[in-house]
């Protein structure tokens, strides 16, 4: 393998690891304030839709990065306002939390194309992608690293290792993080101790609206020139990886990268000629993020570091 | 309280099907049925609404188009019957989905006629093949587009190419096959040795995978890609764009949704159905009978826009068209289709290098 088929591959991987950890993270949010959002596929593609619907109607206007930033905006408060039904259902209503998520997963899609095709007229968005950065200048010059990661990317993959700093630092070192921390945990110690469960909770929820509705896009810009009202199940990926990422942002990036590699391999082995002379058919390769987290959980199911009070409503005379 | 607002909802939801207008008496003499896409999918189904449409508009005819509930053989049915109870003359149902379909069809409602695209009335289970005389099938000659689309990359200089076809169902198999055959075709004819990649996706809508696919036979070489597949061939145009690649387009001009693609393989979906209907309304339906629409009555062509290829231009076109049309040296009847080999690797060719990616 050349080197640069591995640069290749590296930059390829981004495409899929950087949408699975923004996603996986905002999930994370979520159960560990105590509310599992198995909405995160509906709500990725609410955010897609309507970010890359903004971006289809501006593009006459206007190009670039301020566009993309602007949209990513977009994208993360419509995924905000959407997850504010599931945190008001569970939350407010003690609905079924996976009840309240299938919900959103089976309107969303539904809304997107349905609305598609009542302003359109045809079910795909269409956008033209103006924002790949070829070089990013100086630092691409860097030997190895540059080529890994600063050269045929996007923004949005440095807008995902931020969101990873930021997330570990809000929930680990914050007076916040361990209050949410503590309401997904015991909510009701935490009431006594003087935490509004409910207000942590929805804050919970709502981060993971909006990183999830930010991932949407962020996994559709750069794969595709129309979308279609489908995110290809990502949503659920994202999920896998945060449950093999045990709710924990180090592992969660771990997850994200291995799935993601073994996503790319599995699309892009015909290009690597070592991978090919094996003759392992792709869908061994397909198989193998699904296998790991079944081959996980079996493992860790015992000791699993799951939040204790995900999926349970907070019931304040519960002790 | 609760049981105050479920008595509400159920009043509120009489009081709506009542109030609900009442269209017993409207009919509708030409229908449409879509498949498993819906009537805007820049394929199949739309290019058969606006034949129909464009029919029924110029000679001011009623028309409709029913979404089936399901993607099922009897939600096909009770399609096809809600059509026929709101008065449908002529019903098209694009897509070889609809076969078993209109074979039930066309015994229950002998007084209507069926247009059938890209299908032929079987059983369900292709062991029993009966088309009558209120059924008229149409095919179209993917293989002719697919060969069209390949020769015109080679005599533009493209050696190293690439076939990504959504599944293999028959119409997809017919591109691939015809586009292997066109480039070795034009690559005897140049006296030169080509490269092609050919494999079926499994998908027809964009996904990260296809496009990292698409990326690294890009990054391997490969110039130009024929992408038979839905919108999987916008993953295409995406990876493309990125990678300093080319692509082709199906079915309908898709100049405009990259400036990657070099040039469409057309079929004249709309043309044809538009066709039928005259036929229908002049006396002369073509019940009964099953047709493959090619080069020699328009079915299927390149768009006439040969701006992004650098050196194919219209000149070279219409010689290879014509020379399809008037079948020289049995050029056309020797394209091979895919009820003639099993796989892409088997087709004989010269001057080219098939590898056939599973």
């Amino acid at each position: 393998m050349t080197l640069s088929t591995f640069y290749f591959l590296v930059q390829q991987t981004m495409f899929f690891s950087i949408p699975l950890l923004i996603v996986a993270i905002g999930g994370m949010y979520s159960e560990r304030s105590g509310v599992i959002n198995i909405a995160l596929e509906g709500i990725m593609i609410i955010g897609a839709f309507v970010s890359l619907f903004f971006m289809n109607r501006m593009q006459a206007s206007m190009t670039g990065q301020t566009l993309l930033v602007l949209s990513m905006l977009i994208a993360a408060t419509v995924g905000m306002m959407l997850s504010f039904f599931h945190a008001y259902a569970s939350i407010n209503m003690k609905a079924n939390q996976v009840i309240s998520g299938t919900a959103l997963n089976l309107f969303a899609p539904a809304f997107a194309i349905f609305t598609a095709r009542m302003i359109i007229g045809v079910q795909q968005v269409t956008f033209a992608n103006t924002y790949r950065i070829a070089e990013v200048p100086i630092l691409s010059s860097i030997p190895v690293l540059g080529d890994l990661f600063f050269k045929n990317t996007y923004i949005t993959t440095f807008a995902g290792f931020a969101i990873l700093i930021i997330a570990t630092f809000v929930l680990y070192k914050t007076r916040f993080g361990l209050r949410l921390r503590a309401c997904g945990e015991h909510p009701q110690a935490a009431d006594a101790a003087g935490v509004n469960v409910k207000r942590m909770r929805y804050t919970g929820v709502l981060i993971s609206g909006a990183l999830a509705g930010l991932g949407g896009l962020v996994l559709m810009v750069p794969v595709t020139t129309a979308f279609d009202g489908s995110v290809g199940g990502y949503g659920f990926l994202a999920l896998a990886v945060l449950i093999f990422g045990q709710w924990r942002p180090g592992r969660i990036l771990f997850a994200a990268f291995f799935f993601g590699l073994m996503k790319t391999i599995s699309a892009a082995y015909t290009g690597i000629p070592i991978l090919l002379a094996l003759g392992i058919p792709s869908y061994v390769f397909k198989m193998i993020p699904y296998l790991a987290t079944i081959i996980i959980l079996t493992f860790t199911s015992k000791k699993s570091a799951a939040p204790k009070a995900a999926g349970e409503p907070y019931d304040a005379g519960k002790r | 309280m609760k049981k105050l607002l479920i008595l509400l909802a159920i009043v509120l939801a009489l009081g709506l099907v009542a109030c609900a207008p009442k269209e017993e008496d409207e009919k509708f003499e030409l229908a449409l049925i879509t498949d498993v896409g819906t009537i805007d999918d820049k394929s199949f189904n739309q290019g058969a609404w606006e034949g129909l449409k464009q029919y029924a508009e110029e000679k001011g005819i009623s028309y409709k188009y029913y979404q089936p509930t399901d993607k099922s053989t009897d939600a096909y049915v009770a399609a096809i019957d809600l059509a026929v109870e709101n008065g449908a003359k002529v019903i098209v149902t694009p897509g070889f989905l609809f076969e078993p379909a209109i074979f039930k069809a066309q015994d229950i409602y002998k007084e209507v006629k069926f247009v059938l695209l890209d299908g032929f009335p079987q059983d369900g289970t292709y062991t029993q093949f009966r088309i009558e005389n209120n059924v008229y099938s149409i095919f179209y000659a993917e293989e002719q587009v697919g060969f069209l689309a390949g020769y015109a990359a080679v005599k533009d200089g493209y050696t190293n190419l690439g076939f990504m076809g959504g599944m293999a169902v028959p119409a997809v198999v017919r591109f691939g096959y015809g586009f292997v055959q066109g480039v070795n075709y034009a690559a005897a004819e140049m006296g030169i040795n080509v490269n092609l990649k050919y494999k079926y996706l499994g998908g027809f809508g964009p996904s990260a995978e296809y496009q990292t696919e698409a990326a690294t036979w890009f990054q391997g070489g490969v110039q130009v890609i024929f992408a038979a597949a839905g919108g999987a061939g916008n993953s295409v145009m995406a990876a493309a764009e990125a990678n300093n690649g080319k692509v082709i387009g199906v079915d309908i001009d898709q100049k405009g949704e990259s400036t990657t693609v070099i040039t469409s393989a057309l079929k004249g979906l709309g043309v044809s159905v538009y066709d039928a209907l005259t036929d229908y309304y002049a006396g002369t339906f073509k019940g009964g009978q099953s047709v493959s629409l090619g080069v020699e009555v328009d079915g299927v062509s390149l768009p006439n826009d040969f701006s992004r290829f650098t050196t194919f231009n219209k000149a070279m076109y219409d010689a290879i068209f014509a020379k399809l049309v008037a079948n020289t040296d049995n050029i056309r009847t020797n394209i091979k289709k895919d009820t003639d080999v099993t796989s892409a690797s088997e087709l004989p060719v010269t001057n080219v290098t098939v590898e056939v990616i599973g």
